[in-house]
């Protein structure tokens, strides 16, 4: 007989708010509808882009303006990466012509969910003209043998 | 012309210039491109689109409302460029009404600027151009500069409705497409796609500069990328990679 933990009604509840959170981030991320600038942290988001391939999820970030020694991957959990990089020189709103925000922004910083289970602690990096690349190798979680 | 779009001309249109196209698109090559034709060549606005198609939608500029939509121009050249990712659902009738304007205004040749996205974009030494066009004798003029044809595949986007309208009526067209990053946007395949439109039509301009600003390009062209790259995934953009069954 299997023994299942049973959970309470706290749990269920915690569960939930955290897929909703989840959920909220990945619509957030889909439409692009939050601001790509943050003058609170001082951050820019950059572009991201995650390919899955067969072998490994490849993940580039576009990282103008980066100083390729202040570059930092960061495992957050078992699937998401935070990719931070300082720049070169420090942009204002008003750079751009912008008048009516304020702010002046120094580093560029994005998270990445990975899709699907990988290595995360073998993840290989290189950044070539401004674009990081990070190669993280695929876990063989759901072989299907072939009779 | 769309009866739900209109263009309003705000000086005399020149006959016989070449008209080109600068849309959102994979790598903004468009957009880049034509955008540094415009402060290049220090061309103005002669004409914008109005539609009650298009998002309610102004760009302000020196705090002066503009549509996103617009056509900046000199006695040879007119740039049809948007400053917004145009709506997957409404392409069709932005671009016919800019072919069929154009067309009432006689001009020579159309040209959209465009990019085809490579892998390992990054690693890539070189970046090749390839053309398609309306006509066979306009694909014989690419063929003559050296530009390499684009043979076989699918076409997504703006250029494909250009190169539809006007092999219809033998209207010689042609769409440069400069390899290129497919989801950020690249200057560099910008200032390739330049170069093989200075061949074509000797509109030349420095691209020194554009490449110097690359960074601050990539940084200020992120948040119209992100736009682009949801309309391009509404037109299906990805069919792009697909091999065509051939029918002769």
């Amino acid at each position: 007989m299997s023994t299942r933990k049973k959970r309470s009604i706290f749990d269920i509840m915690d569960e939930y708010f955290e897929d909703l959170e989840e959920w909220t981030e990945e619509l957030e991320e889909r439409f692009g509808e939050k601001p790509s600038w943050n003058p609170k942290n001082c951050t820019i988001e950059p572009l991201r882009d995650i390919t899955v391939t067969p072998t490994e999820v490849i993940v580039t970030v576009d990282l103008p303006y980066a100083q390729e020694k202040t570059v930092k991957v960061t495992p957050l959990d078992k699937n998401t990466i935070e990719v931070s990089a300082k720049m070169k020189k420090k942009m204002k709103y008003g750079d751009f012509g912008i008048t009516h925000y304020k702010g002046e922004f120094h580093t560029l910083q994005c998270r990445a969910r990975v899709p699907v289970p990988v290595h995360i602690q073998k993840m290989k990096t290189s950044f070539r003209k401004g674009v990081l690349e990070i190669r993280l190798p695929r876990k063989d979680e759901h072989e299907i043998p072939v009779e | 012309m769309s009866e739900d779009v209109k263009i309003i001309e705000k000086k005399k249109i020149p006959w016989d210039a070449t008209m080109v196209f600068g849309f959102p698109d994979v790598g903004l090559v468009g957009v880049i491109a034509t955008s540094h034709l415009i402060s290049e060549l220090d061309l103005a606005e002669v004409a914008y689109l109005d539609s009650k198609l298009l998002p309610p939608l102004i760009v302000l500029h020196e705090g002066l409302p503009h549509s996103p939509i617009r056509i900046f121009g000199d006695n040879d050249l007119l740039l049809a460029v948007s400053e917004t990712a145009i709506p997957a659902d409404i392409i069709h009738p932005i671009m016919n009404s800019l072919i069929d304007w154009g067309k009432n205004k006689k001009v020579k040749m159309m040209i959209s600027l465009s990019g085809v996205p490579i892998q390992d974009r990054q690693n890539a030494q070189e970046l090749k151009v390839f053309a398609a066009a309306s006509t066979p004798e306009t694909l014989k003029t690419v063929h003559e500069e050296g530009i390499e044809v684009l043979m076989e595949g699918y076409m997504v986007g703006p250029q494909a409705i250009m190169l539809q309208n006007c092999a219809k009526t033998d209207f010689p067209a042609l769409t440069l497409l400069a390899q290129c990053f497919v989801n950020y946007p690249d200057p560099e395949a910008a200032a390739e796609v330049l170069k093989s439109l200075a061949s074509i039509t000797k509109v030349r301009v420095d691209v020194s500069k554009l490449l110097e600003k690359g960074e601050e390009i990539r940084l200020r062209a992120r948040d119209i990328m992100k736009r682009t790259q949801q309309e391009m995934t509404k037109m299906k953009k990805a069919q792009e990679y697909d091999i065509p069954v051939y029918v002769s």
